[in-house]
């Protein structure tokens, strides 16, 4: 069942363990990388999980690359213009290669937007396509996108992999071979346990100055960490457990970054629910959210308390827009003012006779959010708010529960968020295929919508800025915290480190922007 | 003989189709749409149901039982929805790490629970029968995956003797790269096994240890024993030479049985210890509703178990001769 | 069965007094608990134990002693009525199969045989996922992953006690089959059935804790052992006390029931190897 390159690799690594006992096993320019999930394919169109897009990250490159900062920049495109706001046109660099020694034209890129395009191939990402109308080449060199409307995120998200149409219409399975033009390739893959990528010196950048790299699986963040301790592994990034993220960041073996990351965690309110209709109801309840018990000791710090719906690390972030926060006298006079009233002293607000009861949902497989949810059950019991909480397992959750739109507050988050269009669009504007909570509001639509129609990014801000505002106060997310990213590497690595918030890699093989 | 064995076989497709039917009327009603959590929160419903339909989850259960059993007749257990591969190479992929898990965790628990059960039969009534069945009693009470958890803690943690995760060579590897002069290998494998092995193996030691005790009381009041020390024998060769082989008998249908608790058991053992076997895929399957991935699990544990329980039977039947098969 | 004889089993008696305990505990949890159980205390959390908190505070800084008491009397409901249950299915299930043989005890066992082939963590995870967690939930999941043990073992008793001579006598003077099953045949099966429901007490509790630590428990904040030492696990690197004391918990009382139902074999049936429970 094992290839006999994984075999051998794998004893590489038990004689580097047990030569040594406890040190990292870098001396020949490899990298060990402990991750959480193994990957689902190392199809770049189909990636779904952080592992995928980490390694797809490394195998493949995309038209342009995303830095740390999240500003977009040439990869495999040299250059791009847009002679109007609906049409994008991509420059190649002159004898790309794939790392099967083919070369890499328009053709590609061409057959790598249509097939993520098409429907019938269920892209996970094909929501963030959609006012793409067509993707043709003009010449080998030149690929022309054409837009069905202004749509100002594009560039962010064309750091899609390109993948070798010879290679995929010949039948080979991309998922589990794939073939790229990244600073790396796929040396070996141990399904559940490893993922193994060796150097490809084809990148039109020359090859990394890191030799092998190796994703390590360790479902349990603890165990993880445990690993990294013990010098089994060189990095280890979010998701941590916040316990051993304090123990770690206490010892000066192992370097440390931390920075804002690019996901949330939130409560959302139904809007269709006749209980949460007004937004008023959704203010009183959002006032009882302690954000900072929630952040600092059930997150222990990592996670930021959030203000808004436009994160810090965004460019139109602003430090001025404010969400109601934590106060529980003024929760419960807003609650009197809109009705309930504790009239037979039983300690619950009640209205006609009914007492205030309301149900706070989470998933199981996060236990912060189970501990978040559980706390805040506590605290809206105690103001008077009748609470019960429901936790189900994921699919149950989303699928059946929340995109059903029969929650009434449900916390869970969001990934990824290198735009501000992508927390908002989707989830606010009226109808929205993620707007599960049916919320509604006329200025809201006319703002998003114009704010991915123009290119100019102070109007693009200022557009966001009011929107955020608006949302602040009608309340259809409560933004509890923004998510930290948190990296830790064993400080004898071979190369500089340079940590993005999405936990990429090429920062960590001399790849630096 | 034979014609047994294919009595019994035959029994098991009966069986198999039995779980099958239950499993997937379990998971035509289970909350959870696979298409959805594939997609990610992002998708539209239109790609939903798009994937849906192109999945076949859409066509009504009979005609999805009925493709499934198709398929199933051509040794076709279909394709697992997230990860793309056909659901028997996953499988296959993942059986040899547990069975590994099991078959070690069985051999321990057999030597630990004939040790302590000779143990306590020999010195019965004193103090230390009553603390080595107090211990077994123990050994029962806990939940496994709490005592996994102690042991990483304890051995992998706070003491560092051994790696609280993961799996090294297979065991067979291990051993070949051993005999062609690389120990360290082996070493590896075997500190890999070790915990995950010993917590597994901590419950089922426990009741073979009480069995050997009872049935090792039976056989020294016995009447040849007697007379092997009247022919004066000695106390050690009796107990291992007379005793020990006759109380062996209940002891082995027992460890038959364990193999079959061992195997469910590894689920959990399997999940801390992140033992990339069939138990920790059976959780992430239905984790993430991967339906004919589930499926082909159950199918795969319904062989093994009519499997064990017929080479338990042969076994017996090997062992002691008034047994006949028929 | 004497008294005297069954107080010189120390087994039965020890596991007696557990059981006991933990019963009054569950019983009198309302005027024993010494804090609210819903009492949060943020700023004390995995406080060690003292005066004001006798096994100290958990995660959310609420007194251990009183979420574990109350605890006890939702885990020991599960168990209770996921035991019963379990019992009543199977023992009918085993009578009718045992007792009628031929198709009828075929086709029982066959779906017996199906139900314990399916691994029991894939039939009570979807369970609780279908149903939604909440006790009867819980406890209808635990059933339908026990309840095949009573039916084969009382299929065996039967089997064997459908030849004994005063059921041959019954039969020929044309009592009612159901007469003969719970007249003359249950009685006599009772033995092993008390046993194993004992035994079986065990296990539920273990199995309900394991539901938990996949996150298919109770929702807080119920109170159960199972999401108390789920939580306790979590924490276990840092904070190793909170699951030592609920670990600790669950494995006293599963001792309890453990030594009680080996106690009970010995006095109701001497000669009965023991074999003993505890699946998790």
């Amino acid at each position: 069942m094992k290839t006999l390159l994984s075999t051998v690799s794998a004893v590489g690594l038990a004689l580097a363990v047990f030569s040594g006992g406890s040190f990292s096993a870098q001396a020949a320019g490899t990298l060990v990388v402990g991750t959480d999930v193994d990957a689902g394919t190392l199809d770049p169109r189909l990636a779904r999980d952080s592992t995928a897009y980490r390694v797809a990250d490394l195998v493949y490159a995309g038209l342009v690359h995303i830095t740390p900062k999240l500003e977009p920049v040439p990869d495999l495109a040299e250059s791009w213009e847009t002679p109007d706001p609906q049409t994008f046109i991509f420059k190649l660099r002159p004898g790309l290669k794939f790392s099967d020694g083919s070369p890499l034209t328009a053709d590609d890129v061409v057959f790598t937007y249509s097939t993520l395009l098409n429907p019938d191939f269920s892209s996970p990402i094909r929501a963030l396509f959609t006012p793409v109308k067509a993707v043709t080449a003009v010449d080998a060199q030149t690929v022309k996108f054409e837009l069905a409307a202004p749509y100002a995120p594009l560039l962010t998200y064309l750091d899609v992999g390109i993948i070798s149409k010879k290679a995929a219409e010949s039948g080979q399975d991309i998922s589990t071979k794939p073939v790229g033009a990244g600073p790396m390739k796929l040396a070996s893959w141990n399904r559940g346990s490893d993922i193994t990528l060796e150097a490809n010196p084809d990148y039109w950048r020359g090859a990394p100055s890191i030799d092998k790299v190796t994703l390590k699986v360790i479902g349990d963040n603890s165990a993880r960490a445990q690993a990294f301790e013990a010098g089994d592994l060189d990095v280890i990034q979010s998701p941590l457990s916040p316990q051993d993220i304090t123990r770690l960041a206490g010892d000066d073996r192992f370097g440390n970054v931390k920075m804002a990351g690019l996901g949330v965690t939130y409560l959302n309110f139904n809007a269709k629910d006749p209980l949460l209709a007004d937004p008023k109801m959704r203010q009183a309840l959002s006032m009882l959210v302690d954000q900072q018990t929630i952040v600092n000791d059930i997150y222990q710090g990592v996670d930021q308390v959030a203000s808004s719906l436009i994160l810090p690390s965004s460019w139109a972030y602003s430090a001025d827009i404010k969400q109601p926060t934590f106060n529980v006298e003024g929760a419960v006079k807003l609650l009197n003012e809109l009705g309930w009233k504790d009239t037979n002293s039983d300690g619950i607000l009640d209205k006609d006779g009914k007492p205030l009861t309301i149900t706070l949902a989470t998933h199981s497989e996060d236990p912060n959010r189970v501990q978040a949810l559980e706390f805040m059950q506590a605290v809206f019991q105690q103001a008077g708010v009748e609470a019960k909480a429901q936790i189900s397992d994921w699919p149950s959750f989303s699928t059946n529960y929340v995109q059903q739109g029969k929650h009434q507050i449900a916390l869970l988050g969001w990934l990824n968020i290198v735009d501000p269009d992508r927390l908002m669009y989707a989830q606010f504007t009226t109808g929205g295929p993620t707007n599960w909570g049916g919320y509604s509001n006329a200025e809201v639509d006319t703002l998003l919508n114009e704010g991915r129609s123009t290119l100019d990014q102070a109007k693009r801000t200022e557009v966001y800025q009011k929107a955020a505002t608006i949302l602040a106060s009608d309340l259809p997310y409560f933004v509890i915290s923004d998510q930290g990213y948190q990296m830790f590497y064993q400080k004898d690595l071979p190369t500089e480190v340079q940590a993005t918030p999405r936990g990429y890699l090429r920062g960590l093989i001399g790849l630096n922007d | 003989m034979i014609a047994y064995i294919i009595r019994r076989l035959l029994l098991l497709i009966p069986l198999a189709i039995g779980m099958v039917v239950v499993t997937f009327a379990l998971l035509l009603i289970i909350p959870g749409d696979p298409a959805s959590v594939l997609l990610g929160q992002e998708a539209t419903p239109e790609a939903i149901a798009t994937l849906r339909a192109n999945l076949g989850l859409d066509d009504p259960w009979y005609i999805r039982l009925w493709d499934y059993f198709a398929a199933l007749a051509h040794g076709d257990m279909g394709q697992s929805i997230f990860q793309s591969q056909p659901v028997s190479t996953i499988i296959a992929g993942r059986l040899a790490a547990t069975i590994e898990l099991a078959v070690v965790s069985l051999v321990l628990a057999t030597i630990l629970g004939l040790v302590l059960g000779v143990i306590s039969a020999i010195w019965q009534g004193s103090i230390i029968d009553t603390a080595t069945m107090l211990l077994a009693q123990l050994g029962v009470s806990m939940p496994v995956y709490w005592l996994g958890l102690l042991l990483m803690l304890l051995f992998a943690v706070n003491l560092g003797w051994l790696p609280a995760i993961g799996r090294g060579e297979p065991l067979l590897d291990a051993l070949a790269a051993a005999l062609s002069g690389r120990p360290e290998v082996l070493i590896k494998s075997l500190s890999h096994i070790a915990l995950p092995a010993f917590a597994l193996a901590v419950n089922s030691a426990a009741i073979i240890s009480r069995l050997v005790r009872t049935s090792m009381l039976e056989i020294l009041r016995e009447d040849f024993i007697r007379t092997a020390y009247a022919k004066g024998l000695r106390r050690p060769r009796v107990i291992v030479r007379h005793a020990l082989r006759n109380a062996l008998l209940p002891v082995l249908s027992v460890i038959g049985l364990r193999f079959g608790a061992l195997l469910g058991g590894a689920v959990l053992t399997e999940t801390i210890f992140a033992w990339p076997g069939l138990g920790q895929l059976t959780i992430s399957a239905i984790s993430q509703r991967d339906l004919p991935l589930i499926q082909g699990i159950v199918l795969t544990f319904a062989i093994i178990f009519a499997l064990v329980n017929l080479i338990v039977d042969l076994l017996y039947a090997a062992v002691d001769p008034r047994i006949r098969l028929g | 069965m004497q008294l005297p004889k069954a107080l010189r089993n120390t087994s039965l008696v020890v596991g007696a007094a557990i059981t006991l305990t933990i019963v009054l505990l569950a019983i009198f949890a309302p005027a024993i608990a010494t804090h609210g159980v819903e009492q949060m205390d943020m700023r004390n959390r995995f406080a060690g134990p003292s005066f004001q908190h006798l096994l100290g505070t958990d995660n959310f800084g609420r007194d251990l002693w009183s979420r574990l008491i109350w605890g006890a009397r939702v885990s020991l409901t599960i168990a209770i009525i996921a035991v019963v249950c379990s019992v009543i299915i199977g023992t009918i299930v085993g009578l009718v199969a045992g007792y009628f043989g031929g198709w009828v005890d075929l086709v029982l066992m066959r779906i017996t045989d199906i139900f314990l082939g399916v691994p029991a963590i894939v039939l009570a995870l979807a369970i609780v996922a279908i149903l939604g967690p909440g006790v009867m939930n819980v406890a209808l999941a635990l059933i339908v992953v026990a309840w095949t043990e009573y039916a084969r073992v009382v299929r065996a008793t039967t089997l064997v006690l459908r030849e004994q001579n005063y059921v041959q006598a019954a039969r020929a003077l044309g009592a009612r089959p159901s007469r003969i099953l719970f007249k003359e045949i249950l009685p006599n099966a009772l033995g092993p059935i008390i046993v194993l429901a004992s035994l079986g007490l065990g296990t539920a509790i273990i199995a309900e804790s394991a539901l938990s630590f996949l996150g298919f428990g109770l929702p807080p904040p119920t109170p159960t052992w199972g999401w108390t030492l789920a939580y306790g696990t979590k924490f276990i690197r840092d904070e190793p006390w909170l699951s030592i004391i609920s670990g600790a918990t669950i494995m006293i009382t599963v001792l309890g029931f453990n030594l009680l139902g080996d106690g009970l074999r010995d006095v109701l049936d001497p000669r009965q190897l023991s074999r003993g429970g505890g699946k998790s």
